[in-house]
C-alpha cells in the first residue's frame, strides 16, 4: 500500500475549460506521476467512467451543461468507489457539509490551489489507505448486477451512496434518481410518521445489524413485503463508516406461503367439519391427536376430552384384552393401511357397527409420523339397506301373490263360466215351452251374471299379463298378419260400446299393411287403446289410422276427450299409474302398462301426444317383423 | 250299442274337481256321456280296464300324479288308444307339436261352452 502514493495517478476532471495545468503541475510538485482527462457534460463523463477507474475526480461545480451535485450522483452510481473532490466558486460551510453528506471525500473553493492540491492528495491517500472500503466498493461493484437482492451502501445518516440492479428492479429508482437521497422514501408513510428508518439505523449501528421482514414502498407506491438486513460498516478507529443494506423482496413467496397456508386452513375446516365421518389423527403410539366435528359425532367425545388419549378407548375391552389396537396399528405400518368392519364403543358404552380405515402417515425420511383413522358409523347404513331388502322382499311377494292368485282365479272363474253357460242354454231351449216368461227372466239375468264373469276373467288376465310382464315369461306367437285386418276386427268388436257413449270408431289407412306378429297380443293392445278412447273420449269421434314404411308400421288411436297433461305423459306407461283419480275411473291402472310391454316385446315403441282438455293421440311404432326380446324368448322355453 | 255309446262317450281329464264337474254337466245336457279322470294316471287306468273307448278325450296339461304332456306320451305308444282325438285345454293359444299321429286340437281357457260343445260335435258327431 504504501507504494501506491508512487504509481502514476488518474485525475479525470469535470471543468468548463482545459485549464487544469496549473493544478496538475501542482501534484506533479508534489511529486505524483499524473495523468488526466477533461470532461465537460454528462455524456462525456458517463464515457470516461465507463472507461477506466480514476484515482480521483475533480469536479468544477461551474462545469459547463452538469452541476456539482449531479456529477456527483453519477459518479456514485458508476464508480461509487472513487474519491470525489469538488471545487466550488460559492463557500460557505453549510455548501461544505452538505457536499460530504452527499458522498463527496472533499469540498475546495475556487482559487484556492494549494488546498486542492492537499485535497486531491488526501483523498488518494485516503482511498488507498481504507482497505476496507476498497473491498466493499470492490464487493459492490461485484454484486451491481445482482438482480434478486437489492445491495447498497448508506450514509451514517442515511443517504444512499450506490445502488444495484437489483435494488432497481425491486424499488423502481435508477441510481441516479435515489443516489444522495435518504433511505426513508422506502418505508411506508407510517414506518416514516413513527420514525422507524431511523430507529432501524440507529440499532444497526448500536448491534451491529438490523433485520425485518416488513412492507416496503416502490417508487410507484405500490408496497411489497421486503426481507431487510441492514449491516454497519465501521472505520479502523471505530468510527461509524456507513450501512450495507440488503433487502429482498417476498412478496412473491408470501403469497404462496399465504396460499399454502389458506389451503391448509381449508383442508382444516373441511376436515373438521366433516360430521359423517371421524377423521382424526392419532400420534406413532396411538394417542389422539386432531379430532372433527364427525369424530364427536360418531364416538361422543368432545375435542378437550379425547386429545391425548389413546385410541383404544373406541374398542370393546374384550378386542383390548386381545391387543387388537396394537396389531391393528402394526398392520398399518407393515401394509400401510388397515381396513375393517368392528364393533366400536361410544363415550356412553354403547357400542356401534363402524367401518375402519387406519392410514400409517410416514414423512419424507420414512419416518412414522402417525397414523389418520377415519370411522365411519354403519349402523344407520345397514337400517337403510335392510329396509331396501324388506321391500324389495315385499314387492317379490306381491309379485308373486298377484301370480298365484290370477292363477287360481282361473279355475273356478272356467267352472263358473261354464255352470252359467249350461244354465243359460237350458233357459233359452226352454223358452217356448210352460213357463216361458219366468225362463226368459232368467235367462236375462244369467245373462248378466256371465258378463260380470267375462270381466272377472279379463282382469285376471291382465294380472297374469302382468305376472309374466314382471317375470319376464311374456310369450309372443308370430305370425303373418294384415294390420287393417286386425283392426277391423278390434273395431267392429268395440263399434257398439262406442256407439253406447256416442262415439263414432273411423278408421284411416290402406289395407295390405302386413307383418309378422303377435295376433292375440297386437289385438289386445288395439283393445286396451280403443277402450281408453271409449272411456276417457266419450261422445266424440275416435279415429285409428294404420300407416306402412318399408320395414316400419304405424298405429294411431286419437281420441277428443279429457287428454292427458304433460307431467303425466311418461306415468301413464308404469304400473298401477293412471292419470285421473281412480274413483271416477275405474280399472287397475295396467292396461297402458301391459300395452307397452307387448309393444316392447315385438322391438317396437308407444308413445302419447296429448294436451289436457284437448284430447290424446297414442302413437305405435312396430318393427315388420317382430324382433323378439331375450325375455320373450326364454318365457316360450320355459314353457316347454 | 256299443257304437252309439262310443259316439256319445267323452273322456274330462283336470285335476279340478269344479272344472270336471262344470264340463260333466253342460256335456250331459247336450246329451253325450262324459267320463272324468283327476290325471294322466287314472285316465289311462280307465281306458285300459274299460272296452268302451271315448270318441274324445278332453285333457287338461298341468295336472299332478301326471301331467296332460306325459299322458299323452303313453297314449301315443299305446297301439289301442292312440287313435283316440285329443282336444288340449290351455292357456296358450300354442303348444310344441311333438310330431304326433294324431295331431294336437286346442280349446283356449277360460273355456266358453259354445267353442267347447263345437269341438266336441266335431269329433263325436251325433247320429
Amino acid at each position: 500500500m504504501t507504494g501506491s502514493v508512487h504509481h502514476a495517478i488518474r485525475v479525470l476532471f469535470i471543468a468548463a475549460s482545459d485549464d487544469v495545468e496549473p493544478l496538475l503541475a501542482g501534484l506533479r510538485d508534489a511529486g505524483l506521476e499524473v495523468g488526466s482527462l477533461v470532461v465537460r457534460d454528462e455524456g462525456e463523463l458517463r464515457a470516461a467512467l465507463a472507461s477506466e477507474t480514476w484515482s480521483v475526480i475533480v469536479c468544477a461545480e461551474e462545469a459547463a451543461g452538469l452541476s456539482g451535485h449531479d456529477a456527483l450522483r453519477i459518479v456514485q452510481a458508476n464508480a461509487p468507489a472513487t474519491p470525489f473532490v469538488l471545487v466550488s466558486r460559492s463557500g460557505g460551510e453549510a455548501a461544505a457539509v452538505e457536499a460530504m453528506r452527499a458522498g463527496a471525500q472533499d469540498f475546495v473553493l475556487a482559487g484556492d490551489r494549494p488546498r486542492l492540491v492537499t485535497a486531491v492528495q488526501r483523498a488518494i491517500e485516503e482511498a488507498d489507505s481504507r482497505p476496507g472500503d476498497a473491498a466493499i466498493a470492490q464487493n459492490l461493484e461485484f454484486l451491481r448486477e445482482v438482480r434478486d437482492y437489492a445491495i447498497f451502501v448508506l450514509s451514517p445518516d442515511g443517504c444512499v451512496w450506490t445502488w444495484n440492479d437489483g435494488a432497481h428492479l425491486i424499488k423502481g429508482y435508477t441510481a441516479e434518481e435515489i443516489v444522495g437521497r435518504s433511505f426513508e422514501c422506502f418505508y411506508t408513510a407510517e414506518d416514516r410518521a413513527n420514525g422507524k428508518p431511523a430507529a432501524m439505523l440507529r440499532r444497526a449501528a448500536a448491534e451491529g445489524r438490523a433485520e425485518e421482514e416488513s412492507w416496503r414502498v416502490r417508487q410507484d407506491g405500490t408496497r411489497f413485503w421486503a426481507s431487510v438486513v441492514i449491516t454497519a460498516v465501521h472505520e479502523r478507529d471505530g468510527r461509524l463508516r456507513g450501512f450495507v443494506k440488503v433487502t429482498r423482496d417476498l412478496t412473491e413467496r408470501r403469497r404462496q406461503d399465504e396460499l399454502v397456508r389458506q389451503s391448509e386452513e381449508r383442508l382444516r375446516l373441511l376436515v373438521e367439519s366433516v360430521k359423517d365421518y371421524a377423521i382424526f389423527m392419532l400420534d406413532p403410539q396411538g394417542h389422539v391427536a386432531t379430532w372433527n366435528s364427525g369424530a364427536q359425532n360418531i364416538k361422543g367425545y368432545r375435542r378437550e376430552d379425547v386429545l391425548g388419549k389413546h385410541f383404544s378407548i373406541f374398542y370393546p375391552p374384550e378386542d383390548v384384552e386381545l391387543g387388537r389396537p396394537e396389531r391393528e396399528l402394526e398392520i398399518a405400518i407393515s401394509e400401510g393401511r388397515y381396513e375393517e368392519e368392528a364393533w366400536r364403543v361410544r363415550k356412553n358404552g354403547e357400542r356401534f357397527l363402524a367401518n375402519v380405515v387406519i392410514t400409517a402417515v410416514f414423512d419424507d425420511a420414512k419416518r412414522l409420523r402417525g397414523f389418520a383413522k377415519i370411522t365411519r358409523d354403519l349402523t344407520e347404513l345397514r337400517r337403510i339397506q335392510e329396509e331396501a331388502n324388506e321391500a324389495h322382499l315385499a314387492v317379490k311377494s306381491r309379485d308373486e301373490f298377484i301370480s298365484v292368485a290370477a292363477h287360481e282365479l282361473r279355475t273356478p272363474l272356467t267352472a263358473l263360466q261354464l255352470k252359467l253357460q249350461g244354465v243359460d242354454r237350458a233357459l233359452k231351449r226352454a223358452d217356448s215351452g210352460p213357463g216361458h216368461e219366468l225362463a226368459s227372466r232368467l235367462a236375462d239375468r244369467i245373462d248378466g251374471a256371465l258378463r260380470q264373469v267375462e270381466r272377472l276373467g279379463a282382469l285376471v288376465e291382465r294380472l297374469l299379463d302382468v305376472s309374466s310382464i314382471v317375470g319376464g315369461t311374456l310369450q309372443l306367437e308370430l305370425e303373418e298378419l294384415d294390420l287393417l285386418e286386425i283392426v277391423e276386427r278390434v273395431v267392429e268388436d268395440l263399434r257398439e260400446p262406442a256407439q253406447q257413449v256416442g262415439s263414432e270408431l273411423r278408421i284411416h289407412g290402406p289395407s295390405g299393411v302386413a307383418g309378422v306378429w303377435d295376433r292375440a297380443r297386437i289385438e289386445q293392445v288395439l283393445i286396451n287403446l280403443l277402450s281408453n278412447a271409449i272411456k276417457y273420449g266419450a261422445g266424440k269421434p275416435i279415429d285409428v289410422t294404420v300407416q306402412g314404411a318399408a320395414d316400419a308400421v304405424r298405429i294411431l288411436v286419437s281420441d277428443q276427450g279429457i287428454g292427458i297433461a304433460a307431467d303425466d305423459t311418461d306415468r301413464i306407461f308404469t304400473r298401477f299409474e293412471r292419470a285421473v283419480p281412480v274413483r271416477h275411473y275405474g280399472g287397475l291402472g295396467l292396461g297402458l302398462y301391459i300395452t307397452r310391454h307387448i309393444v316392447e316385446a315385438h322391438g317396437g315403441s308407444i308413445k302419447v301426444s296429448s294436451r289436457a282438455g284437448q284430447g290424446s293421440t297414442f302413437i305405435i311404432e312396430l318393427p315388420r317383423r317382430a324382433t323378439l326380446r331375450d325375455a320373450a324368448t326364454d318365457g316360450a322355453e320355459s314353457a316347454q | 250299442m256299443t257304437e252309439r255309446s262310443c259316439n256319445h262317450l267323452v273322456m274330462i281329464v283336470d285335476d279340478d274337481h269344479d272344472v270336471r264337474e262344470s264340463i260333466a254337466e253342460v256335456l250331459e245336457d247336450n246329451d253325450y256321456e262324459p267320463i272324468a279322470a283327476a290325471n294322466g294316471r287314472e285316465a289311462l287306468d280307465i281306458l285300459r280296464a274299460d272296452p268302451n273307448r271315448p270318441c274324445l278325450i278332453l285333457l287338461d296339461m298341468m295336472m299332478p300324479v301326471m301331467d296332460g304332456w306325459q299322458f299323452r306320451a303313453l297314449l301315443q305308444q299305446d297301439p289301442e288308444l292312440r287313435s283316440i282325438p285329443v282336444v288340449v285345454l290351455t292357456a296358450h293359444a300354442h303348444l310344441p307339436d311333438g310330431g304326433d299321429v294324431v295331431p294336437m286340437h286346442f280349446l283356449k281357457k277360460p273355456v266358453k261352452l259354445d267353442a267347447l260343445l263345437s269341438s266336441v260335435a266335431r269329433f263325436c258327431p251325433k247320429a
